[in-house]
């Protein structure tokens, strides 16, 4: 097991999602609301391929056509401000 | 309400804006960044035939372009959802809410992230980041680094790096986990320097001479792969160390480096310490297709192009009416096949039918020609795509 | 001293006649180029990190440099969450680091910090940028 950082935002380490993929038997979209991994600042932009690598090794779980742990908006961090309508 | 908005002032995004232009569309090219140009403003590479390929200059070439037509471009804008209206599209951003008949997303690629133990240490850096640094703000990233990494874009940028008189250490492998796994396996790094040695650039090419094509001499290679590294442009590259930690409490003071064998694995007491002030790290390009993600566009994962894909047909179109893909969203390849692209979504966009067929021949010419190619299959790669936006269409 | 400037490139020439820009980091005084980032102007004078893991306090530094990864995130005239590497540098412009923040979760609700004043006295002398990996 390993204490390497995959989240960076969060600061979850592969350990931590291997060990939630194992004892869970976890989709990538249930590693992410048990591990917080991908959920951070960034909206998972920069963790989530790894995040799914790390999960195919466990699970087997390839990823599929369908982007993976589906994109939401806002894809940038908004503030109310700008969806209030005040520019910049 | 414009006719079309292009996001990405990247060279699909602006060669696009051009061919719109052409044909007196209400144009709008949008950018995150504070300057246009997109990934193009930091490349600096020698072309085979010797003359330099400086993305500043090829920016500005297609800006002169962009302005003798009156084209509208707003830097510092960031799109955060797009929505589908009855008559085009809504696109959301920081300066308020666009209205298009028409859109373009050109949003090109982003770094695939390598985590190796002390990755988030201030001096670890994605290779792009080192370029866009050194070549576009000319600021040294360090005054000695390594490359964890080997790839062609990891060549490519050292070399930059290089150029601008930033001492490198070597290039290395990153050490293996579920990650980072091909990029940690020898033989997987080897297969691909062979196979795109043919047409990488120069120095790349003599490195990869000294290996024959067949299976059995790659095997040898990677086996007795010199202990020092094969030397490109005076720089050791590494295939049989991997760098199994970066070591730092405030920023990146050295890397621990370590032999590994022909699959990746550690050798029990080789480590090394390395002083460092900095580590480029590469792990390859992916398409960065968030945007395409949030309008419902549909996908396909290409590995051949380097990820997830929005599905599209040879004119650049997607299934969703008004909705078009060019340049590395659709698949990563050079600037130079992105630009030839651009120019095809812009006539496609404008319905320009006499220049759209000689744009297609052109996308592929500059596709035959690259000097650097990132997969050696990104033609049937493309293929497979096409087809699947006929599968669709039929199946709507 | 913008001392990590590349002043003279072998390719692209020199960098002649550039407009330079005064602003603070954490109430310091810099010189950056016209044209450069809020990032580019302080690795340019020497400084790498721009903010602490909220939680953790690990240092943090540039990572993506082209808008991704948020590791690069200030606050900017007091506009929390803006990207360093993506954001012009402008004459008097005010930067602030990322800061350490509240995390009551580590300890017993009775020991929680009440207020950011005992947070801050709770953490005093506490050293930030512990190694992890």
């Amino acid at each position: 097991m390993d204490q390497t950082i995959i989240c960076r935002c969060e600061e979850v380490s592969l350990q931590d999602i291997q060990n939630t993929a194992i004892t869970y038997n976890c989709s990538a979209r249930e590693v992410k609301l048990r591990t917080r991994a991908g959920m951070g600042y960034c909206g998972g932009r920069t963790c989530r391929p790894a995040v799914d690598a790390v999960l195919e090794a466990v699970t087997g779980e390839k990823a599929g056509h369908d982007i993976p742990m589906k994109v939401q908006p806002p894809v940038r961090p908004v503030s109310l401000a700008i969806l209030g309508g005040k520019m910049r | 309400m414009y006719d079309v908005v292009i996001i990405g002032a990247g060279p699909a995004g602006l060669s696009a804006a051009i061919a719109c232009r052409e044909s007196d569309l209400k144009v709008l090219v949008i950018d995150e960044f504070p300057k246009p140009g997109g990934r193009l403003l930091g490349q600096l590479h020698q072309e085979p035939n010797g003359e330099w390929w400086n993305g500043i200059k090829e920016t500005q070439n297609l800006l002169d372009q962009a302005e003798k037509l009156h084209t509208e471009i707003t830097c510092g804008v960031s799109a955060h959802h797009i929505e589908k209206t009855e008559h085009g599209y809504m696109i959301h951003t920081n300066i308020g809410v666009l209205d298009t008949t028409n859109l373009l997303i050109a949003t090109g690629a982003a770094e695939t992230a390598v985590p190796i133990p002390g990755w988030t240490l201030p001096g670890v850096m994605s290779i792009g980041a080192a370029q866009v640094m050194t070549n576009v703000h000319r600021v040294r990233v360090g005054n000695k680094g390594v490359v964890v990494g080997v790839n062609v874009l990891s060549a490519a940028i050292a070399r930059e790096l290089q150029i601008a008189g930033i001492e490198l250490h070597s290039m290395a492998l990153p050490i293996s986990n579920p990650v980072t796994k091909n990029h940690a396996n020898p033989r997987h790094v080897m297969d691909g320097l062979v196979r795109i040695a043919h047409l990488a650039p120069s120095a790349f090419l003599r490195f990869g001479s000294k290996f024959a094509k067949s299976a059995w001499v790659r095997n040898i290679a990677v086996n007795f792969y010199p202990k020092s590294g094969v030397k490109m442009w005076g720089m050791p590259i590494h295939i049989r160390k991997a760098i199994v930690q970066i070591n730092g409490t405030e920023k990146v003071e050295s890397v621990t480096m370590c032999d590994i064998t022909s699959d990746g694995e550690i050798i029990a007491g080789s480590e090394k310490i390395i002083d460092v002030d900095f580590v480029c790290i590469a792990g390859g390009l992916y398409p960065l297709a968030e945007l395409a993600s949030v309008i419902g566009c549909p996908f396909q994962y290409v590995e051949e192009l380097g990820g997830h894909i929005p599905i599209h047909n040879e004119q650049m179109e997607t299934p969703l009416n008004g909705l078009y893909v060019a340049g590395n969203i659709t698949g990563i390849e050079s600037a130079k096949v992105a630009r030839a692209q651009g120019t095809l979504a812009g006539y496609s966009i404008a319905k320009n039918i006499d220049k759209i067929q000689q744009a297609m021949k052109d996308v592929k010419s500059t596709r035959d020609s690259a000097s650097i190619q990132f997969h050696p299959d990104i033609v049937e790669g493309r293929e497979r795509i096409h087809r699947s936006f006929q599968t669709y269409e039929k199946a709507q | 001293m913008m001392t990590n400037r590349i002043l003279d490139h072998p390719v692209l020439g020199k960098l002649e006649n550039q407009k330079t820009v005064t602003f603070t980091f954490d109430g310091v005084p810099y010189k950056g180029f016209e044209g450069d980032t809020i990032a580019s102007a302080l690795l340019a004078n020497g400084i790498r990190q721009l903010r602490v893991h909220e939680e953790t306090g690990a240092p943090r530094a540039i990572y993506c440099n082209i808008g991704h990864c948020f590791e690069c995130r200030v606050t900017v005239n007091q506009a929390q969450g803006v990207r360093a590497c993506m954001t012009s540098v402008e004459e008097n412009m005010t930067v602030e680091s990322g800061k350490l923040q509240a995390a009551p979760f580590e300890s017993a609700p009775e020991e929680w910090p009440r207020t950011y004043a005992e947070f801050e006295q709770k953490n005093k002398g506490k050293k930030v940028g512990v190694p992890h990996v």
